[in-house]
This record gives structure tokens, sequence and C-alpha cells, in this order.
């Protein structure tokens, strides 16, 4: 396997590198792509805890639009606690302000007792719209963002996964 | 090279074999060759990649509010980039394996397979002539065990090919050389020929047209 690249040009590796590269850079861009139109810094999440069961379990994929500030009650958003960055993803249940003053949220997930204001940052007891929040879910697709639930409580498989996928792409020429 | 086990079902690798086998026969053959194809989709590719890298590591510094009008920037140039990529290597390289010349006079060669079909089609263009089609199995020159075999395939290049055969005589068959290369051979046994000999000088010498244009 290796032997074949020994034989190869110096042109030839430098291509066979490209491919490689182009392959993580083209999915980074395409990330930061549809963060750009989304306008959110995370246009797509995983849903992590069960507090917004029944309308999302653990795993869904959720996609999010962070354009239109004027975020109604009712609407679901994923927003960053202060200092943590974890998103939440919890629906709103109050307003304040609007229109030219600044919106300030209180959410709640639905299947949670109470409301989040014990989940906020030190002080704080409501969310500011434009700072907190980074979009408001506008679509979804079950279960399939398991795999980053894994990914992520098993942070070894994500070495292993990019050392494969590195593998394949460097060695294979198809 | 002749040396590596390849699997005789995949394309690919008789492709990448044949490919990096025809290279290094024009290199022995003091072809000098031209990289300017593959060096500008180099140049293209890392460019962008580079792009990449630095609105990765932006990102990883500064954070989205801050990097957003240049994230946007960034995606817009990688996206041209990445079209420019790709337009080069499908419209300017088309399959290009070999770019070079030897004692002036240029050659170029690219080479392409179709799907689950075991041929190799070769399209040579030169300076002076009109580009020439020629294609071959891979079983001229790989053994059914899957080791390639030079003297075949350069027999084949050079006998097909005569700005090759010109210069590696050794591997030109004779025959097959004058019927591509002079059909005046077949032609001047003919004056007391009847129909029959008549028929096969004419099909000597429309093998041989794609050639005649060098000669005359």
């Amino acid at each position: 396997m290796f032997s074949s690249l020994g034989n190869l040009q110096p042109r030839q590796l430098a291509a066979q590198v490209l491919n490689f590269a182009l392959v993580l850079s083209t999915a980074f861009m395409l990330w930061k792509g549809l963060s750009v139109f989304t306008n959110s810094s995370s246009p797509i999440v995983v849903v992590l805890s069960g507090s917004m069961e029944p309308a999302f379990q653990r795993g869904d994929l959720l996609f999010l639009w962070n354009r239109g500030q004027e975020t109604q009650v009712g609407e679901i958003v994923v927003y960053n606690v202060r200092g943590k960055d974890i998103p939440i993803v919890h629906r709103v249940i109050r307003r304040f302000g609007g229109g030219s003053a600044p919106l300030q949220l209180l959410t709640k997930g639905d299947n949670n007792a109470a409301d989040d204001t014990e989940l906020y940052a030190r002080g704080q007891s409501y969310l500011d719209r434009s700072k907190d929040v980074i979009g408001s879910v506008v679509g979804y697709v079950p279960f399939v963002g398991y795999v980053t639930i894994l990914l992520s409580e098993y942070p070894w498989l994500k070495t292993a996964m990019l050392v494969f996928m590195a593998l394949t792409v460097v060695l294979q020429r198809e | 090279m002749a040396d590596t086990k390849i699997s005789t079902q995949s394309l690919a690798d008789l492709k990448n074999t044949t490919d990096d086998a025809l290279g290094n026969y024009l290199r022995g053959l003091d072809f000098k060759q031209d990289n300017t194809k593959i060096d500008v989709r180099l140049a293209i590719g890392y460019a962008s990649v580079l792009i990449a890298a630095a609105t990765f590591a932006a990102d990883y510094k500064l954070g989205w509010e801050v990097t957003k009008t240049w994230t946007a920037v960034a995606v817009v140039a990688y996206a041209l980039l990445n079209g420019a990529f790709t337009y080069w290597m499908w419209a300017v390289e088309k399959g290009c394996v070999f770019d070079g010349a030897r004692e002036g006079k240029k050659i170029s060669i690219s080479t392409k397979t179709k799907k689950y079909d075991p041929t190799y089609y070769l399209t040579i263009s030169l300076a002076d002539s009109d580009s020439i089609d020629i294609k071959s199995p891979f079983t001229t020159w790989f053994t059914s065990d899957g080791y390639f075999v030079a003297q075949p395939f350069q027999q084949w290049l050079a006998s097909s090919i005569e700005a090759i055969g010109d210069v590696d005589g050794k591997n030109a068959l004779r025959d097959q050389r004058d019927d591509l290369a002079a059909p005046t051979a077949g032609v001047a046994v003919l004056p007391e020929g009847n129909g029959t000999a008549e028929a096969s000088g004419v099909d000597s010498k429309a093998k041989g047209s794609k050639r005649s244009k060098r000669k005359g």
C-alpha cells in the first residue's frame, strides 16, 4: 500500500495530498457557507438532552435560521449560555421589548418543570435575542445526529475517524 | 514499477499503473516533460486550501461574530477557485498524462477508460498534425496475475505513434510501422495486380491516411 506512494512523482504526491486537503476544506467551507447563508454561527445542531420531548428527542438534527430577529412566543430557539459553549434548544414562553427596543426572551424546555432562569448565567434572568440566541429551529431530521452524540461522548472515535478518512483518501486513486 | 502486483479487475489500478509507466517510458526516451498544466492545477488547489485554512484559523481565534464579513468573502472566493479547479481538470487537462517535447517537437498524450471496459484509450496530439486516437486492451501488457510488462506496452506505443517509433527503433515493429506510415510501399507492387490486390491497396491507404499528412 505505502510502497505505491513511494513510486509517485513529487507532483503526483502533491496532487494526492491536495485531494485529501480539498475534501476537508470543502466540507469546512460548505459549513461556513451555510453559516453565512443562515447568519448563524452553527446552522445545524444536534439535540443533546431530552428536555424538549416529545417535540425533539436526543439525537435529532436541527436546522437553524437566524435572519429576522423578531422571535415570537412559541418559537423554538437555540441559545448559548454566556460563559459556557453548550447550545440549548428550548421554547420561548415570554418576550419583552422588541421592535426598536432590544428583544428579551424567556425560555423553557417542554419537558422541564420550571423555566430556564436557573440555567442562565449568574445574575441573568432573560436571554438577549441578538447576543445569546444562535437561531430559530426551522426544520429537523430525527435521530441522524446520534453519531455526533457518540463522537462527543467517546472522543477517541473522532481521532479514529479522521485517521481512517486520511488514509483512504491518500492511498486510493479513483 | 513492473514488480508491483495490481488487481486486474480494478480499472483504476490498470489505468494508473499504465499512466505511470507511460510517463516513465517517455522520460526514458528523452522527452522533456512540461508540467505547466499540473502546476496550475496544484496552484489553484493549494490556494483554495490556504483560504479555507485561514478562515478556519480566524474562526478559531476570533469567533464567528467578528469574522462574519470576511468569512462571507472567503466562502465566495473558495467557491470561485473550486470552480476554476474543476474547470481546469475537465476542460483543460482532460485526462492529460504527459505533456512534453523532444527536439522541439511537442507531444501531448491524454488517456481515459470507459466504465467496465478494460480498454486503454489514448489521444495523442502533436504540434504539426491532427490528434490521433488509439486504443488497446489492458491485457496486452498486463499478465493475468496483475503484473505490468513493459515490452508489449512500449512496442504498442512505438509502433502506433510515429513520434515515439522514430526515437525507439528497437520497439517499433517493422511491419506495423510500414503499414501505418508508408502506404506507398503497398501501392508499389500493384501495377500488374488484379481487383483483389487493388482492394488491399486501398485498404492500407485508408489505414495510413492519418499519417500521410505528415509525409505529404
